[in-house]
């Protein structure tokens, strides 16, 4: 007959279903509720995010273009397209255009998505306040032909329209003329390629949104002066979004400042989980002793 | 001949694009930018050699009708019927919400990989539960490192104790930055290390094993 | 007195000189301006070097190019079968050159330019030879004379001295002039020499990573020669390598596969060639046990190579009719559907062990994890620093970083293998000691009178 497990065991050894199924719970409420509690602990942003806000915000003066390069794939979505659709919003409140390619095939699709979204809430023009140039293979060279002329890496926009036809392209041949660039990088290829091709080449000045994972590789070239910025992962998007709403722009949603209340609540069963499993680890243990 | 070749090759083209590094004439230039350009020629046939081994490996599966047959069928007539799709759709298929290939990228492919990548969260919760005991000294730091990190890293941690963000920051950009660091330069020597092998030939196991 | 007194302040007034605005201060060119090829580069800028006066005041500098190019202008077009040509129009005393374009349809195919000649008269006769029976439609007769072309190449702030010109031609010849604006006025310097870029062969700036590259080689190479000569080399233990051995026994005992796990990367990946080569070894054990080993792949060409390595080394064994080609295949490129179909693996075949070696992204921890679940054994080993973590969790044993292209040394003990994995060691030692001596002289240099310190770090710097 099999040993009747005693209380602590059973929480030493929680069954992985029961987990799951409390994680999901802890998911789940807050994002139906819209509780709203990570909102306040959240308003002194941090001076990385700061930093890609200001940057992208001096370009009103300018008048030069922003940049975006959307690095990731729908599996990274969660925590960048966030992201993408703060820095779309902030730059269409500013009249800032923006040019928007990808260096991943599957990222596309997302970035037309936003691209459409932001421009209906705005009433901004294709062509004359944004440029789609779509995907294009080769990472290196593309970045380095960019540099040099972006018509000729990009003869035509990615709905098969040439380059040239679009009023904004007129002004924007090169990488030289782009205000500032935004690598929303989930791995490889990414903001690296664009610091190795872009930056370090070109001298383009430029940031990057990462998922959480990976942020703190790109603290170093924050500390050079290499990246004006970081936003990292899902908190640094709402972080972004909080600096939109400050600043008055509209905003039809906040999917990361929504999701906010979610992580912190998981963060904190995950912890309880923990704790919970090594108190019945200890107290089994000496038991058993 | 089968593998002093590709050895020959591979000798010749290392020492070139080694030489190439240090060099910033526009001839060096214009060969790295050739290299590069064959390069992807090459991995592009590498899709070929996909779609040939998938379809093969699948149709002798369904042919000896070993155990899963049925999922092969699925796997076949999903890679036909996309890739029709998307060759019907043309090149400017992007322009075009409706066009079945986009609605496939939208409502399949975007939420399955999204999904995918949602588990995570869910094994990252078993996967802590189960790992992180302070069983001796080291697995108790990394027990204390995980939580500040964790608590630091959300907005109500900071509501529970002011200090969380600032020492979950202090423990990721100094001893964490200062680890990967260490484990970098370790990487970046064995990959020159083992690049130098193989330039030499001394390590072939990229040819497929055998002297 | 009454009446003279304001007569005395009328006059006061009057006498009193009017205040004038104050004169603006004068404008200063810039000086000493010096134009330079710049080095290391492809040939493509030239640096500028300029000085302002102490005190001198300034809104922003100007930059202006000259080039002295040469300008071709059709003179004459003339029958296929002519030679000659007299041109009016050249100007006497004006070095200039001729060249002959032969047409056929829309197409001309010039020649070189001839050698420049004054003409002491404005008509000169232009000849030359062997182009009749050519097959041309006619010959175009150009005369090319040097022409300055000037334009402002940037502007700087007037904290400036120094500029960088990129909007040039390797070979052309430029002259600059730099102005220093002040309001509407602007003091140019004198003109510089004419300059041309050029483009170098060798970047000297890379000299400190060529250096490093030869010692880093040199370790290498001298303890392959020492490993060749028989001599014992001490390598260290690897847990998850020593494990190896027992996790395919373990395999064998329950008579259940082991499913290797090579990686998403691709087989250019240094990863993926380590992880080839462990495999090559699992493989040599799963054969000589008759032990079932599975190997699900990312890629197609990784397939490939996985295939052979797998049947070599069977065959090695002397046991070539034992491999199954099935076992070892290809799924798909993408990277969630391969985990999703590696996990599928093994939730069904509940392998005993599993290796999980290579270069892996977002999916490792949804294979490590589902590999716990089903109770095997997990040794993994990655360079991707970001999933170590998530392997350290959920595997027994993880390979971290460069013990992962050990392994192939490890597990072979071949000297040549060995000697280059000492070699590697002996090379971070050198970047230590430079690590600790640079970080040494850099404090040091803070302490009073120590300062000179800093020219030693900075030439450890370079």
């Amino acid at each position: 007959m099999a040993e009747k497990k005693s209380l602590w065991q059973a929480l030493a050894g929680i069954d992985r279903r029961i987990v799951y199924l409390t994680l999901l719970v802890v998911l789940v409420v807050p994002l139906i509720l819209s509780l709203g509690l990570s909102v306040k602990p959240m308003k002194d942003v941090s001076q990385r995010v700061r930093q890609v806000f200001e940057q992208v915000d001096s370009l009103q003066y300018s008048g030069m273009p922003l940049m975006i390069s959307v690095d990731f794939d729908p599996a990274s979505k969660g925590e960048l397209q966030p992201m993408l659709y703060a820095l779309l919003r902030h730059a269409a409140a500013r009249n800032v255009p923006v040019l928007v390619l990808g260096l991943w095939p599957n990222g596309v699709g997302l970035a037309k998505t936003a691209l459409e979204d932001v421009g209906r809430e705005y009433g901004r023009q294709n062509g004359v306040d944004w440029v789609f140039l779509g995907y294009k293979a080769g990472i290196d060279a593309v970045i380095l032909g960019m540099g040099e002329n972006i018509a000729r890496v990009f003869p035509s926009d990615a709905m098969g329209s040439r380059l040239d036809q679009h009023p904004l392209m007129q002004r924007v041949r090169r990488l030289a003329d782009v205000g500032f660039v935004v690598s929303l990088s989930a791995g490889t290829p990414g903001y690296l390629d664009w610091l190795l091709y872009a930056q370090s080449r070109y001298r383009v000045r430029m940031a990057t949104g990462t998922t959480a994972v990976q942020a703190a590789d790109a603290y170093p070239y924050v500390g050079t002066g290499q990246l004006r910025g970081i936003v990292a992962g899902m908190k640094g998007a709402a972080e972004y979004e909080i600096l939109n709403q400050q600043a008055g722009f509209r905003q039809a949603s906040t999917p990361a400042i929504d999701a906010m209340d979610a992580q912190s609540f998981a963060q904190f069963a995950i912890v309880l989980l923990v704790v919970i499993g090594n108190v019945g680890f200890f107290v089994a243990g000496r038991r058993r002793k | 001949m089968q593998r002093s070749v590709p050895l020959t090759i591979c000798l010749v083209m290392g020492i070139v694009m080694m030489v190439q590094f240090f060099s910033p004439h526009p001839f060096s230039r214009g060969l790295l930018e050739t290299v590069n350009t064959w390069v992807r020629l090459i991995s592009g046939f590498a899709l070929a050699l996909g779609a040939g081994s998938l379809i093969l490996h699948h149709t002798t599966k369904i042919r000896r009708k070993q155990p899963g047959w049925g999922y092969s069928i699925v796997t076949l007539s999903a890679l036909a019927a996309t890739a029709a799709i998307g060759w019907a759709a043309g090149p400017t298929m992007m322009d075009n919400k409706q066009l079945l290939i986009n609605v496939i990228y939208s409502n399949i492919q975007v939420p399955l990989g999204a999904s995918m990548f949602s588990i995570l969260a869910f094994y990252i919760a078993s996967a802590s539960y189960r790992a992180f005991r302070a069983r001796n000294k080291e697995a108790t730091i990394l027990l204390l490192a995980a939580f500040l990190v964790m608590l630091g890293t959300v907005p109500l941690g900071k509501v529970v104790w002011d200090g969380f963000p600032k020492w979950s920051r202090y423990l990721l950009e100094i001893p964490n930055l200062a680890a990967k660091r260490g484990i970098i330069f370790g990487v970046a020597l064995g990959t020159i290390a083992t690049s130098l092998k193989i330039i030499l030939g001394i390590e072939r196991g990229w040819l497929g094993g055998g002297k | 007195m009454t009446t003279l007194i304001p007569l005395v302040l009328l006059l006061g007034q009057v006498a009193a000189p009017a205040t004038d605005p104050p004169a603006p201060p004068p404008v200063v060119a810039p000086s000493g301006l010096k134009a330079l090829d710049t080095p290391n580069d492809q040939g493509k800028s030239l640096d500028l070097r300029w000085a302002m006066p102490d005190g001198a005041v300034t809104d922003s500098f100007v930059i202006e190019r000259a080039e002295t190019c040469r300008v071709a202008t059709t003179v004459g077009v003339v029958g296929p079968d002519e030679s000659t040509y007299v041109d009016s129009g050249a100007q006497a005393g004006r070095v200039c050159w001729y060249r002959i374009g032969g047409t056929r349809g829309a197409d001309t195919a010039w020649g070189e330019f001839s050698a420049g000649v004054r003409p002491a008269a404005p008509r000169l006769r232009v000849a030359w030879a062997g182009l009749s029976g050519a097959g041309f439609d006619s010959l175009v007769v150009q005369r090319a004379e040097t022409s300055r072309a000037v334009t402002t190449a940037g502007s700087v702030g007037p904290e400036e001295s120094s500029f960088v010109d990129e909007g040039v031609l390797a070979g052309h010849r430029y002259s600059y002039r730099v102005g220093a604006v002040v309001g509407a006025d602007t003091a140019w310097s004198e003109p510089t020499a004419e300059v041309a870029p050029v483009p170098q062969w060798v970047d000297w700036r890379l000299l400190n990573i060529f250096v490093a590259m030869v010692v880093f080689f040199a370790f290498i190479v001298y303890f392959i020669n020492h490993a060749r000569k028989g001599r014992e080399l001490f390598v260290r233990r690897i847990a998850g390598l020593d494990a190896v051995e027992e996790s395919v026994g373990r395999a064998t005992e329950m008579g259940k596969p082991i499913v290797f796990i090579p990686g998403i990367g691709s087989a250019a990946a240094i990863s993926t060639i380590a992880s080839m080569n462990i495999l090559g070894e699992i493989a040599k054990k799963t054969a000589q046990y008759d032990t079932t080993l599975v190997v699900p792949n990312s890629d197609p060409v990784v397939y490939t190579i996985a295939r052979e390595m797998v049947k070599e080394a069977h065959a090695k064994v002397g046991r070539p009719d034992s491999f199954k080609p099935d076992n070892v295949f290809f799924i798909t490129q993408e990277q969630f559907a391969y985990a999703a179909a590696v996990d599928g693996i093994m939730v069904r075949e509940k392998p005993a062990t599993n290796f999980l070696l290579g270069y892996f992204a977002a999916e490792s921890l949804i294979l490590a994890e589902t590999g716990a679940t089903t109770g095997a054994i997990q040794i993994a080993g990655t360079d991707a620093i970001y999933q170590l973590p998530f392997f350290i969790t959920a595997c027994d044993y993880t390979l971290i970083g460069e013990e992962l292209y050990a392994a192939s040394a490890y597990l072979s003990r071949e000297p040549l293998l060995l000697g280059s994995l000492v070699g590697q060691d002996y090379g971070k030692l050198a970047i230590l000691v430079v690590l600790a001596l640079a970080s040494a002289l850099y404090l040091l240099s803070a302490v009073k009178g120590l300062q000179w310190l800093e020219f030693a770090f900075k030439a450890l710097n370079t």
